[in-house]
């Protein structure tokens, strides 16, 4: 059956900017860092060896990415819910044959799967400017894939519990205002959270940074926070009137 | 009651409250198999609330929901694999065309792909279904809708005012498409509407609801009765008139404009006639006046129901 509303979703956002949206953020995060290089290239002091080019290249783009994303799931996740919303759909949707929990599933599915289409563009763009820029500078090593991996992967799934939060205050308020600013602070928060605040702060895990150095603690602690948001919402949701 | 035919939804002192009014009070439906049942009241009588509740989208405050003989609560996703439904004004993907809007919906019924052409030709869509449907006229938007609930072959069909915002056309068109439903695939239909004109040529039964409690469940054709004609008769002195023709034993009205008699026999008016004749009035004129169902649904709903 989720398969199904799956297969729903990814019909009704045909021809949406969102897919545009999709494309656009890790191509921006990927263009700005290559931009930064450009300018800099002349008197940019040489890496010593392709490991060091692509650590300093990982953690850059790593930096842009991270509000990118956090900017970006809200948006995601409020153009989701905004076919809905729109065209009054909704009363639609849950007079059909679903579970309500379902429908809400879906939309957090279809946010989710856009931003991790998104995560893999993110990697294979990484991967073409780092080769490019492996070659253009003369060095020439392996590709560190699983740093590469780390880049993309860890900070979308430390943001779990943001993408569940997200969608759900995207599918249940009309007034799509109110889930983007939270979305907006949020981002501006996460970008003071790595110094200021305590380890607990959600806020501070998709920078992957805590006491331990250890960023698959913030990576479990994402993951599970967004399941418990995300079932949190649902049983909101299905308890909620339709308007 | 219906009682020839079984009962496919079933209400009982179904009520909701929202924000501290009682938007419906306690209302006892009974749809038959095979009914078109007109659901009439002015804008804010609860229409709209108390199809909600049917389809699931809100809670009952109180009160139970059998359809198919099924609990709504416990059994929601049974009962709506058979109900089609177009709740208010349309909703639809605009930037989806009219294939796709039914795809959309396809996919999550499961039923068969070939269905979106059938349902496009019984709305007469098909030569419209590569259009993006915002470009759609309201009338045309209504349709696809109509179309989206026959989707799944639905038993039950629930249509929310569904001529809402037409123009006459329109509203003929949604009409003449609506009463051919039943006779080609046998299905019931709840059909709500703040005009009883719309209804009343295409319902078999008729339920009245107003500030939130149903006032009136029948068949059409007794709500007809009630709008049984009198014989106006026009006089010279109708007042004077009015007293003769009691002291006759005559069943005469007088409202101080019109002199009125209920329903009489060809005779009883060819007598009233000639006893008027005989006392010197002049009588000009005899005439059937017929009340409107309009009248006596205003008469139901209250005079402050905005029709």
């Amino acid at each position: 059956m989720l398969l199904r509303i799956l297969s729903a979703e990814l019909l009704k956002i045909r021809r949406k900017l969102v897919w545009l949206l999709v494309l656009a953020g890790p191509l921006g995060v990927v263009g700005l860092e290559a931009l930064a290089y450009a300018l800099r290239f002349d008197y940019m002091i040489r890496p010593a060896d392709s490991a060091k080019m692509w650590s300093d290249l990982l953690s850059g783009i790593g930096s842009l990415a991270l509000p990118a994303l956090l900017i970006g799931l809200a948006i995601v996740a409020s153009m989701t819910a905004g076919i809905e919303h729109q065209m009054n759909a909704w009363k639609m949707t849950l007079a059909l044959p679903v579970k309500k929990r379902h429908v809400f599933a879906g939309k957090f599915l279809l946010t989710a799967l856009l931003l991790f289409v998104s995560c893999v563009l993110l990697a294979l763009f990484s991967l073409v400017f780092g080769l490019t820029l492996g070659s253009s500078l003369g060095l020439h090593g392996s590709v560190p894939i699983g740093g590469l991996l780390r880049e993309a992967f860890y900070p979308y799934l430390a943001a779990m519990p943001f993408i569940a939060l997200q969608a759900w205050l995207s599918v249940t308020m009309h007034n799509q205002a109110v889930p983007l600013t939270v979305g907006i602070v949020g981002m501006i928060v996460s970008l003071f959270a790595g110094s200021r605040f305590p380890d607990w702060v959600p806020y501070k895990w998709p920078a992957l940074l805590n006491q331990w150095h250890e960023p698959l603690y913030s990576v479990g602690a994402g993951v599970a926070l967004g399941l418990v948001v995300f079932l949190v919402g649902m049983f909101e949701f299905v308890r909620k009137d339709v308007k | 009651m219906t009682t020839k035919s079984e009962i496919i939804v079933a209400t009982d002192g179904l009520t909701k409250r929202l924000g501290g009014r009682t938007v419906v009070n306690g209302v006892n439906l009974a749809i038959g198999r095979g009914d078109i049942y007109g659901f009439l009241g002015p804008n804010g009588a609860g229409k709209t609330t108390t199809i909600r509740m049917l389809l699931g989208l809100a809670r009952p405050t109180s009160g139970h929901i059998r359809i198919f003989d099924k609990d709504i609560r416990k059994e929601r996703l049974a009962i709506l694999r058979k109900v089609g439904s177009l709740v208010e004004y349309p909703s639809y993907y605009g930037h989806l065309n009219a294939t796709e809007n039914l795809e959309a919906v396809r996919r999550l019924l499961g039923a068969p792909k070939s269905r979106i052409d059938e349902v496009l030709a019984i709305v007469r869509l098909t030569q419209e279904a590569r259009r993006p449907v915002k470009g759609f006229s309201l009338g045309m938007k209504q349709r696809l809708g109509i179309a989206t609930a026959l989707l799944g072959n639905p038993e039950l069909l629930v249509l929310d005012e569904p001529t809402n915002g037409l123009d006459p056309a329109g509203i003929q068109e949604i009409r003449e498409l609506i009463k051919s439903l039943p006779r080609t695939s046998g299905v019931t239909i709840l059909i709500s509407s703040h005009l009883l004109s719309e209804v009343e040529q295409m319902a078999t039964r008729v339920g009245i609801i107003a500030k939130g409690e149903l006032i009136y469940q029948d068949g059409i054709e007794r709500l007809r009765e009630q709008a049984q004609g009198r014989i106006r008769l026009g006089v010279s002195d109708p007042e004077a008139a009015w007293q003769l023709l009691l002291s006759y034993g005559y069943p005469a009205e007088w409202d101080r404009t019109k002199l009125t008699v209920g329903q009489a026999d060809d005779r009883t008016i060819a007598g009233i006639v000639s006893r008027l004749v005989q006392s010197d009035f002049q009588v000009y004129r005899v005439e059937e006046e017929h009340a409107s169902l309009e009248s006596i649904f205003l008469q139901m709903t209250g005079s402050e129901a905005s029709l």
